[in-house]
């Protein structure tokens, strides 16, 4: 009896203590979700969106059930207090693919690799920190992120790009390749991998062969906050992909896709650690709008088909599935915002996997939101001396200017932040800088609001320039222009593919008095993730392309020419000059003629017999003539005599 | 009083003769005694650039060989100079194939590179090998090996006489080899090491290496090219090498449990399909090739040690089988070194007369004299040691009787 009241006794203590474990499970937390949008030039925008989150470790310890390890570990080893990392190939089409919403402004990225990251550290030790944290990611990732540990490749932003702190650390790599090794330990990260969930949709070939993709990872923790407030670590990791659909469709209408047809592969299992896996369908404010203009011309025109006001009868397209849910975000005063419709691949199993279908019935053309300013950068000047770097910025005459709230026609200034990196061996001009707004150059500085730069030191540091400008609401097209030298590296310094020129980072262009957030009506909304990222208050931001510089580039074989050249013209003219003076053709001749009488003597004999034994190698006697033999007999006996002779002589003399 | 010092230097002289001896016969006795701990793979694609795909086609099909045969990713250094399967001209994205038939995609979904791009320098190939890196570098970088591990050492790219270019800007000289390898041998970071090499004159590349265990197998001789195998039209350019291609034709064959030998492979390279000749180093290897099996290098294949009780049995079937080994090595050894020369001879007679007596030191310092007076061809040498050793002894007699 007492036994099985033991027993019990440990079952329920077994019992409370997975309770207890729950509750630690419950605080940390991943969930994914897939954003798909169509986009106007026939192709679809694919977002993922997976989110692991931690609670701080003073609180609820350090062993993990979901939360990668390897992140946990970096955060704590380099007091990572904010870290972004993004792996990007392709150029986000701003005008075309949009430059206003949230998933522009935080996922549209510059080529190859961007690394900022903000540390919790003396200021003394935030260089090394950064180092470290190159490597480890470096290690971590595949991918050769430790060029960025040299002071030459990475800048710190004072104030123009994250916080102010002075801790933070910005690099890019703008050659680095992404491909599927670096996908793989990023997914490595998720708790299912790629084995179940929405990342079961990743497949390597489709995702590489679309025209722009840019894998991140955003890390957040205040776990050194050491206050009651702290939320632990969040590890966000996106994935943007724009793809276009192989289906064919007629000229004007939009292609009609399927995840499958789309990606190639279905969601035919779920990942039961994730609290939550949704697809979204986002329609676009403008694509509503045409959508909803299409509705009341049919209205007008054909009354007799009743049009209700249900999704499936939309004019312009119909999806396969019903939607869980539709989520309405808050327009403007003229137009409805967009719409996102709420699909759950939670019953997905292998017999009816997730398959989503869009089929549009009537061509539609719509125009994405634009970012006040459309910036692009480019080369002026041509040789390989001299040249300038230009920035050009036209406006897109979107209405968004006229939403900020210091609207006014007299007193409008539209902020734009700039902030370039220039690498040592282009030598920027800072005091060449020039401004010209609609084409007529601005002598005074009174459109700078404010600026700092700091130029570069040859093979130390990179040149940082950060400014705000003040620019007239107005104003059609600002043009910015930096002269610079190109600078010589040494011979080792040039990369194998010198030819193919150098890389100037992209600039970040970014609008401080506009942010890019959805609204919704619904605010329980902000318990999912996706959609409270998408609510989130981010600054517009935008990178202009990389810009490529050739420098002048010695040719790398000289050297070897002119060594061997040189040595072969000084080995002629001593050689032959040496012969001429030292030789002596009588005396070689009778110096050859009196060798062959003479031999090699016995101390002779016995040093190369004992450095043959010394290098190892088997000693080779000289071949003997039989009178050498004999002679050598005589020579021994000869010795004997003598040492017998000293012996007795030396006995002698010491009685 | 002075003769007993008189015999002092003598016997020292002779003393220090028989240390000499035994120090001579441990260091041939202790050749390899550890044992294997585990494999390594080092797979270098040293050229960069789109028409030389072929390289890392070979490299990656090596990958996937000694994955698939066994060896974990974390023990896999690969290096590849460029990145060829998320190429602009790649036609088939985040695919890379060795074969026209397209059967087959080498870039997989779990592919890790280790070094890539600029990163594959002789610098950072020099550092992997003797384990010289900063404090920085992660351990997936890092060769960690120990004195039990097997370490197959791939490369190919484009090469000449005693080098191997790397990224068409600097070469790896078979110097440079050899000295690392020595290092790692010296270091204890390896216990075999098998060197193939796919490249124009790759037998050039390791006539310079001295360190025993080391195996080497090239492509090609002094004054042979090695060529690609065959051009995929869709791809555009050549996709394998015909040596790498007739060693997977070779490995496609095995699976992880097959006991095929060095020695099959070796012979399966035929020098008309190669159109060059495959050179291997055997001298400083001193197992037998047949009776080596290829997983020693290309797999994971670890010798199970059963035990019935925890720690007891374990330590002692070691023993046993360390015991076991040692015939073996020696007789290995023995082989080898008896075509070298007659001056070998004697480190081998040496140990059969320390063995022989083992009572009296004495007797046995005066077998040993007597053991190299028979050996020593000419009188003449004799009596000139013993002339330069008597001035010595009769100046310190006539200075310690003074």
């Amino acid at each position: 009896m007492s036994r099985l009241k033991s027993c019990l006794l440990i079952f329920l203590a077994l019992f409370s203590a997975t309770e207890s474990i729950n509750v630690e499970v419950l605080n940390e937390e991943f969930t994914e979700a897939l954003l798909l949008r169509p986009l106007p030039d026939r192709k679809v925008l694919a977002h993922f969106h997976f989110r692991s989150s931690a609670p701080p470790s003073e609180r609820c310890g350090r062993h993990h059930h979901i939360f990668p390890k390897s992140i946990y570990q970096l955060v704590h080893k380099f007091q990572v207090r904010e870290m972004e990392l993004s792996f990007t190939q392709g150029r986000w089409n701003y005008e075309r693919w949009g430059g206003f919403d949230p998933i522009s402004s935080s996922n549209a990225k510059p080529p190859g690799v961007e690394l900022w990251a903000e540390f919790d550290v003396p200021q003394d030790q935030v260089d090394y920190s950064w180092k470290n944290l190159t490597h480890a990611l470096s290690g971590l990732f595949c991918a050769s992120i430790n060029f960025l540990e040299h002071s030459s490749s990475y800048s710190a932003p004072q104030w123009s790009f994250g916080s102010a702190s002075g801790k933070l650390r910005y690099g890019t790599l703008p050659r680095e390749a992404v491909c599927t090794e670096n996908l793989t330990p990023w997914l490595k990260l998720l708790p299912c991998r790629d084995k179940a969930g929405l990342s079961l949709l990743m497949d390597r070939p489709s995702i590489y062969r679309g025209y722009y993709h840019s894998q991140r990872l955003h890390l957040k923790s205040d776990e050194f906050g050491a206050s009651e407030m702290s939320t632990g670590m969040v590890l966000e990791q996106t994935l943007t992909v724009v793809l276009r659909p192989d289906t064919f469709s007629g000229q004007a209408l939009q292609p009609s896709w399927s995840l499958s047809s789309l990606i190639g592969r279905s969601v035919s299992r779920k990942c039961s650690l994730s609290s939550s896996s949704n697809v979204y369908v986002q329609f676009e404010q403008n694509l509503v709008f045409e959508g909803d203009k299409l509705k009341e011309d049919g209205e007008a025109s054909e009354n007799a088909i009743p049009v209700g006001d249900g999704l499936e009868d939309n004019p312009l397209f119909e999806l396969s599935l019903p939607p869980k849910r539709v989520i309405k975000e808050l327009g403007n005063s003229q137009k409805a915002g967009s719409i996102l419709h709420e699909f759950s691949v939670e019953d997905s199993n292998e017999f009816k996997p997730f398959d989503l279908e869009l089929n549009w019935k009537l061509p539609v053309a719509w125009s994405c939101p634009q970012a006040p300013l459309q910036a692009s950068r480019f080369l002026l000047g041509s040789g390989n001396e001299r040249g300038a770097i230009a920035i050009s910025m036209k406006s897109t005459k979107s209405n968004n200017v006229e939403r900020t709230s210091s609207f006014d026609e007299n007193e409008c200034w539209l902020r734009v932040g700039i902030f370039q990196i220039v690498p040592w061996y282009v030598k920027v001009y800072y005091h060449t800088l020039k401004l010209f707004l609609d084409g007529e150059p601005q002598s005074s500085m009174e459109n700078i609001e404010k600026i700092i730069v700091s130029p570069s030191e040859d093979k130390v540091s990179t040149g940082v320039m950060e400014m705000i400008l003040r620019l007239p609401c107005s104003v059609n097209t600002a043009a910015l222009t930096l002269e610079f030298d190109k600078g010589f590296l040494h011979i080792d310094e040039y990369p194998p593919d010198a030819n193919q020129g150098f890389d100037i980072p992209s600039a970040v262009i970014h609008f401080a008095d506009f942010v890019a957030n959805m609204s919704f009506y619904d605010d329980s909304l902000k318990q999912v993730p996706i959609l409270s990222k998408l609510q989130e208050e981010v600054p517009v931001v935008s990178y202009t392309e990389v810009l490529l510089v050739p420098l002048t580039t010695p040719d790398f074989s000289m050297p070897y020419n002119v060594i061997t050249i040189t040595c072969t013209v000084f080995a002629l003219y001593f050689g032959s000059l040496l012969n001429a003076l030292r030789r002596r053709v009588g005396e070689e001749e009778r110096f050859l003629s009196g060798k062959g009488a003479r031999k090699a003597g016995p101390l002779t004999l016995m040093i190369s017999k004992l450095s043959a034994k010394l290098r190892g190698k088997p000693w080779e006697s000289p071949k003997q003539s039989e009178s050498g033999r004999s002679s050598s007999k005589y020579k021994l006996l000869a010795k004997v005599v003598l040492v017998a002779g000293v012996a007795a002589a030396w006995q002698f003399y010491f009685q | 009083m002075a003769t007993s010092f008189k015999f002092k230097p003598l016997t020292i002289s002779i003393l220090l003769l028989f240390l000499n001896n035994v120090i001579a016969s441990s260091a041939s006795g202790s050749s390899s005694t550890t044992m294997h701990t585990n494999n390594w793979a080092i797979l270098v694609c040293t050229s960069r650039f789109w028409f030389n795909y072929r390289h890392m086609a070979n490299t990656l099909s090596l990958y996937r060989t000694v994955k698939r045969l066994g060896i974990p990713d974390e023990r896999i250094i690969l290096m590849l100079a460029d990145d060829m399967a998320c190429n602009a001209r790649n036609k088939y994205p985040a695919q890379v194939f060795n074969n026209e038939n397209h059967r087959l995609n080498l870039y997989g979904d779990n592919v890790e590179v280790d070094y890539r791009g600029y990163e594959v320098t002789v610098e950072n190939f020099l550092r992997i090998l003797t384990g010289r890196h900063e404090t920085a570098v992660p351990r997936s970088k890092r060769l960690l090996s120990d004195e039990g591990s097997h370490i197959l050492l791939y490369m190919t790219g484009h090469g000449g006489d005693e080098f191997l270019k790397f990224q068409d800007s600097e070469e790896l000289q078979s110097h440079d080899l050899a000295d690392a390898v020595k290092q790692m041998k010296e270091k204890r970071r390896f216990k075999e090491l098998l060197i193939m090499v796919d490249t124009c004159q790759a037998a050039t590349l390791f006539s310079q290496l001295q360190s025993p265990g080391v195996l080497a197998i090239g492509s090609s001789k002094k004054g042979e090219n090695s060529y690609s195998h065959h051009l995929d039209s869709d791809v555009g350019v050549s996709v394998v090498d015909r040596f790498t291609f007739y060693t997977l034709a070779f490995f496609e064959r095995l699976n992880m449990y097959d006991n095929a030998s060095l020695s099959s492979l070796f012979n399966s390279y035929n020098p008309h399909t190669l159109m060059s000749t495959a050179y291997y180093r055997t001298d400083l290897y001193q197992r037998r090739l047949e009776e080596v099996p290829v997983t020693n290098f290309f797999g994971s294949a670890m010798e199970t040690i059963h035990t019935d009780s925890p720690y007891r049995a374990f330590s002692e079937r070691y023993y046993i089988k360390s015991k076991t080994e040692m015939p073996s090595d020696q007789s290995g050894w023995g082989n080898r070194r008896t075509l070298e020369g007659s001056d070998v001879l004697e480190e081998l007679i040496d140990p059969k007369l320390n063995a022989k007596q083992v009572g009296c030191p004495f007797t046995h310092t005066w077998n040993t004299i007597l053991g190299r007076m028979e050996k020593i061809a000419q009188i003449d040498n004799l009596v000139n040691c013993g002339v330069a050793l008597m001035f010595p002894i009769v100046a310190l007699s006539s200075w310690l009787s003074h």
